[in-house]
């Protein structure tokens, strides 16, 4: 293990640590542009340099590409190194466009705080600045190549750790330039992800394009609602509306990155035609009103007529309640799935696995041979194609099996995979860390149960973010599925709760009361509707689907968006404590108002 | 009509007229003081009521009755109520024994210029004015208040404290004047004013008196840098104004009695009588307001050394010294 | 002896107020007699055009972060030329200080401060200014200066043909 010292403290780092994440780890930081955590070094920016003074190497060196070795003297404030990046800062800002007042990444961007940080302030060359032409790269990215400082970011993530092919590096010396061969949508499903990764305004979210600035941002640790992988995330609102997602870092999950479908999925919360004050019969009614006439309604049912009815956007909190709510009701039938395949396929996976046989993406990404089992991974849980196309970069294969697992997942991220009829033909016995990625929403029980037979690691995928939660719950507590429920022909009233019921499967029976806060035909067709906060609008816990409970925290409250109050032209200019359309509340919360009355 | 009848309706009607005569003065006294800071501070001072702001007075005594009678729900209300009153009335009783001009003969009968002369008229004043102490000490304590307790705590230890000296410098006038009586010891100044005599006497009197009346350098129970408002922090509206108005008045007769124990009351001559007077206490009134435009706080220690230390003394030393001399003189 | 001094001290400071109690009083009656302000002075805040008479703010929020008593906020928007505006930007002069600071922050010289310092109203509300009260025609206390043509970034002029641009370079060529 090599000890050197950095700055005064000794630091002793494990074999192949480069100089840069050595002082990093004692918090001693280095401008750097090129490096980054998930795609290492490239030593292309020049500007983590720092002087050894002292040990096998001496001078000048770029700390990102210098393996820590024993003996080593390192100075990060000797002025020779100092001098070195505010020159090399310098150099970079030679060709850098004056627009900070008009780029979103101002505020944010690391251009901007290693420019002062290294204490380049005033321009002193004259002559002219390099132009590029912009390309159109579909509605979700901006494209600015002007402010690009040459740091690769974008083409290694791109293409190495995403697969990408559709985008990269063109021309020479001063000419080289970040884009695609000609204008279109960038075809990688974490395109997005460049948005995080240049650390100038090169790319940045169209979506959210001039909404706010960073130090106006509300924001907090949330999850990404999108999948059952709970990927975690950074919402990001202003003015009561969600302006965009980021992803936000954790090594267990998703590491540094998100899909594009967290990233840039419809701004729902912030619909016009969002449902926001409790309706009673369509017209709408106080808090108090609308749930008295829940459970006035409610009481008019016999006992063990009545189906409460959840799915997996709802978080733990409110699902936690619904057996007390189902008793309360006088023994309602409790649903958590709709479909019973997919309902047994659930509580099957749910309750046979056990912590250490779960596979978290890190899991996937370290696997040695991963097995995909008739499943489409784009659809179900993207980030998990990003976790195997590391684990095959690494060299494991991947094995695709079944009808239901296309190749075109594998070809999304480059990635060279066995197409296989049935599971038998993978040679999983051989492999040290194999993972079985399978899907509660294609395979039966039966298909699971045999699956997880083998001796693996296994990563179920759920039809929800709280897919896993309401599976277990489901198990522990005496559930059926709707469809069965409706069979049986005992139930002559619905309540949903955050849920969407295909009118096929509903048929006759009424609504009495829906929970939510989207709008759907639940919603539409209810006698009594009651609004619920979104997950970025309260605090709450999804299970993801290898059973890790992530908390997300309230990024806004909720309300209706500023933007769309406006009055002539500006904000309202009334002073009050309500905030219009700030009616939802948590759905536990009132799924208790609902069980006080009963 | 008997003569008592003409006694009460003279008294009344002299009453009546030293009220008005006070209170409009008192009145004035506030506006004077701010137009005369004003030019100390090289400002112009309240210009805008009236010609030179003349109504300015009445501006502010508008204002001061309509604002909120506030009373802090904690304190006594009582004697939150009674404070300002026992704060005003002492003031302006003892202007009753104060003779502000030479007696006049209206229709045979001889008038004194004073609402009352009484025998021992000295010793009323100083009897009114330790019951001033009251106003102090009570509108502290009832508005259940730190800085107003603090205020009042400082005040009545000030205000007994330089009540000795002041008491202590009179002893040598009653000695000139053998007499308490007021007019007498005026009458006994027609020759020559008794500051010439007593300067030492006088000027631990002009000291005392200003500490008497709370004024700058003895501001101290109202501090208002370090206690808001001292004593009266909790007061509104017109009980404040009280408090405030009590002050001025206190200034008018403090001066009013300085002027008849050292300047020789109402003796001067070619002006009328009262004219002198009152030019005399106006003089005193000016000197109290040119002094608060100069001087800073006296802290509480050099308060008390100063009362305590050098003019109880001085005062009785003064006292000593007069007694021999007059023994001497036979 | 101290008591002299202490003495001489009263006296010295009773004539000096003496003295100034006959000196002309500084007072300025205002409003019948007004200041002018130096052009530098620091009150109401206008928004400025650029030379081309294009609204100089582009709403880049920095402002409203310079601001110590957070009284300026705003929404910035994208015009169909490319152009970051504000959508709408309000200034809450009950609030305001005049420091001065938001005109320092300012990177297009939008908002500046002009000498008018008359803004009394009977209504609180009426100090709401929103940004039709605050664009003026004209560019304020400078002339020339219009942020677009040294953005670098082809919105007031075609990519490259700005103040301190080269012509776009040609990524396919393959001249070293
Ligand atoms: S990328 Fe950064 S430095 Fe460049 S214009 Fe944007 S904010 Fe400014
Ligand atoms: S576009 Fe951004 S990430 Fe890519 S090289 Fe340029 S600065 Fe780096
Ligand atoms: S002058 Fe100061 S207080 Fe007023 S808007 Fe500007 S920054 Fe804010
Ligand atoms: S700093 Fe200037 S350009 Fe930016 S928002 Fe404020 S006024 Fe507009």
């Amino acid at each position: 293990m090599p000890k050197l010292i950095i700055d005064d403290i000794t630091v002793e780092v494990a074999e192949g640590v480069t100089v840069l994440e050595a002082a990093q780890s004692v918090d001693i930081p280095i401008p750097h542009f090129c490096w980054h955590p998930a795609l290492g070094k490239a030593g292309a920016c020049r500007v983590c340099a720092v002087k050894l003074l002292d040990g096998p190497i001496k001078g000048i060196q770029m700390s990102c590409m210098l393996p820590a070795q024993d003996g080593m003297v390192v100075s990060t404030v000797d002025p020779e190194a100092v001098a070195m990046r505010q020159q090399v800062i310098e150099w970079l800002m030679i060709n850098h466009p004056h627009d900070c007042p008009v780029c979103d990444e101002g505020g944010q961007c690391q251009l901007q705080d290693y420019t002062i940080a290294c204490g380049h302030g005033l321009r002193r060359y004259d002559g002219k600045k390099r132009t590029h032409l912009n390309q159109d790269l579909g509605p979700n990215i901006e494209h600015e190549m002007n402010r690009c400082i040459q740091c690769y970011r974008c083409a290694r993530f791109y293409q190495e750790f995403a697969g990408g092919t559709d985008f990269g590096v063109m021309g020479s010396a001063s000419r080289v330039y970040f884009g695609r061969f000609e204008d279109g949508e960038l075809q990688s499903p974490f395109s997005g992800n460049l948005v995080d990764i240049c650390p100038t305004g090169v790319f940045t979210d169209k979506t959210a394009r001039f909404r706010a600035r960073y130090w106006d941002f509300d924001m907090a640790p949330s999850i990404c609602p999108e999948c059952s992988l709970g990927c975690n995330t950074t919402p990001v609102a202003r003015y009561r509306e969600l302006l965009k997602i980021s992803a936000r870092h954790n090594d267990a999950v998703n590491g540094w990155f998100i899909c594009d479908r967290g990233r840039f999925a419809d701004k729902k919360v912030n619909s016009f035609d969002r449902p926001r004050v409790p309706l009673v019969n369509g017209s709408s009614s106080g808090w108090g009103d609308a749930v008295d006439a829940v459970a006035k309604k409610a009481a008019e049912f016999a006992p063990g007529s009545i189906a409460v009815v959840a799915s997996s956007r709802l978080a733990n909190e409110g699902a936690a309640l619904l057996p007390d709510l189902a008793r309360a009701l006088s023994g309602a039938k409790l649903c958590f799935f709709s479909n019973e395949v997919i309902c047994r396929a659930s509580i099957t996976a749910a309750s046979q696995i056990t912590p250490h046989m779960a596979a978290s993406l890190d899991d996937v990404a370290s696997a040695d041979c991963i097995v995909i089992y008739e499943c489409d991974l784009r659809q179900e849980a993207p980030m998990m194609l990003l976790a195997v196309r590391q684990a095959w970069r690494k060299g494991a294969p991947v094995f695709l099996v079944g009808k239901g697992a296309p190749l075109e997942q594998a070809a999304a991220v480059s990635v060279e995979a066995v197409d296989l009829d049935i599971i038998v033909e993978a040679p999983i016995g051989i492999f040290d860390r194999p993972v079985i990625i399978f899907s509660t929403m294609r395979s039966s029980a039966a298909e699971i149960k045999n699956l997880m037979a083998a001796e693996a690691k296994f990563a179920p995928l759920f039809d929800g973010p709280n897919g896993m939660g309401m599976a277990k719950l489901a198990a522990a507590n005496s559930t059926i599925s709707l469809e069965s429920a409706v069979k049986s022909g005992l139930i002559k009233g619905i309540i949903t709760i955050e849920c969407v019921i295909a009118d096929e499967l509903r048929g006759e029976i009424p609504i009495i009361a829906a929970l939510d806060w989207q709008m759907n035909s639940s919603v539409k067709n209810a006698g009594v509707f009651l609004p619920t906060t979104a997950w970025v609008e309260m605090n709450g816990t999804f299970v993801n689907n290898e059973g890790r409970a992530q908390q997300f925290k309230k990024v806004m409250a909720p309300g209706i968006p500023v933007s769309a109050t406006l009055e002539s032209g500006h904000p309202p200019r009334i002073h009050s404590l309500d905030v219009p359309g700030g009616e939802p509340k948590p759905a536990w919360e009132v799924i208790t108002e609902i069980m006080k009355r009963l | 009509m008997t003569p008592d009848l003409i006694l009460i309706a003279v008294t009344a009607a002299k009453i009546a007229i030293v009220l008005f005569a006070i209170l409009t003065l008192a009145a004035y006294l506030v506006f004077a003081e701010r137009r005369v800071l004003g030019w100390i501070q090289d400002r112009k001072g309240p210009n805008r009521v009236g010609p030179f702001g003349l109504l300015q007075p009445l501006a502010d005594l508008i204002k001061l009755l309509t604002k909120e009678d506030f009373r802090p729900p904690a304190g006594d209300k009582w004697l939150f109520y009674l404070a300002p009153a026992m704060a005003a009335i002492p003031a302006i009783m003892t202007f009753a024994i104060i003779p502000f001009g030479a007696p006049v003969t209206l229709f045979g009968t001889e008038i004194a210029m004073q609402v009352i002369d009484l025998n021992v008229g000295l010793l009323l004043f100083m009897a009114l004015s330790s019951i001033a102490v009251y106003g102090v000490a009570l509108g502290g304590w009832a508005s259940n208040s730190k800085y107003a307790l603090l205020g009042s705590i400082r005040g009545l230890a000030q205000l007994i404290s330089y009540e000795l000296s002041m008491g202590l410098s009179l002893v040598p006038i009653i000695m000139l004047a053998r007499s308490l009586k007021l007019s007498e010891i005026v009458n006994a100044q027609s020759g020559c004013w008794f500051i010439v005599y007593q300067p030492l006497a006088f000027l631990i009197f002009l000291i005392s008196i200003l500490a008497e009346c709370k004024r700058i350098p003895f501001d101290l129970p109202e501090a208002e840098g370090e206690l808001v408002a001292g004593f009266h922090t909790e007061y509104s509206g017109m009980r404040f104004g009280l408090f405030f108005v009590g002050e001025y008045i206190n200034i008018i007769v403090l001066g009013g009695l300085a002027t008849t124990f050292f300047l020789g009351g109402w003796h001067g001559p070619v002006l009328p009588p009262v004219v002198w007077f009152t030019m005399k206490t106006l003089s005193f009134a000016f000197f109290f307001i040119w002094l608060r435009g100069t001087a800073p706080r006296l802290r509480y220690d050099q308060l008390m050394q100063l009362g305590w230390k050098v003019l109880t003394p001085l005062a009785l030393v003064n006292i000593l010294v007069t007694a021999w001399w007059l023994v001497l003189k036979g | 002896m101290t008591i002299f001094t202490d003495i001489k001290a009263i006296l010295l400071g009773l004539w000096t107020t003496w003295k100034h109690m006959l000196r002309r009083p500084v007072t300025i009656q205002y409003p019948e007699e007004k200041r002018q302000p130096s052009p530098r002075y620091r009150a109401r805040i206008v928004l400025t055009r650029d030379p081309d008479g294009g609204e100089r703010c582009v709403a880049c929020y920095l402002c409203s972060a310079a601001c110590p008593v957070d009284c300026i906020s705003m929404q910035s928007g994208e015009r169909e030329n490319g152009r970051r505006f504000a959508v709408w930007f309000r200034i809450n002069f009950s609030r305001c200080i005049f420091c001065g600071l938001c005109a320092e922050a300012c990177p297009t010289l939008a908002i500046q401060m002009t000498p008018d310092y008359e803004i009394c109203k009977r209504d609180i509300m009426d100090l709401l200014y929103e940004k039709e009260d605050l664009l003026i025609d004209g560019c304020g206390k400078d002339e020339s200066y219009n942020f677009y043509q040294h953005a670098g970034i082809g919105v007031a002029q075609r990519r490259g043909e700005g103040a301190e641009e080269k012509a776009p370079v040609d990524v396919r060529g393959l001249v070293p």
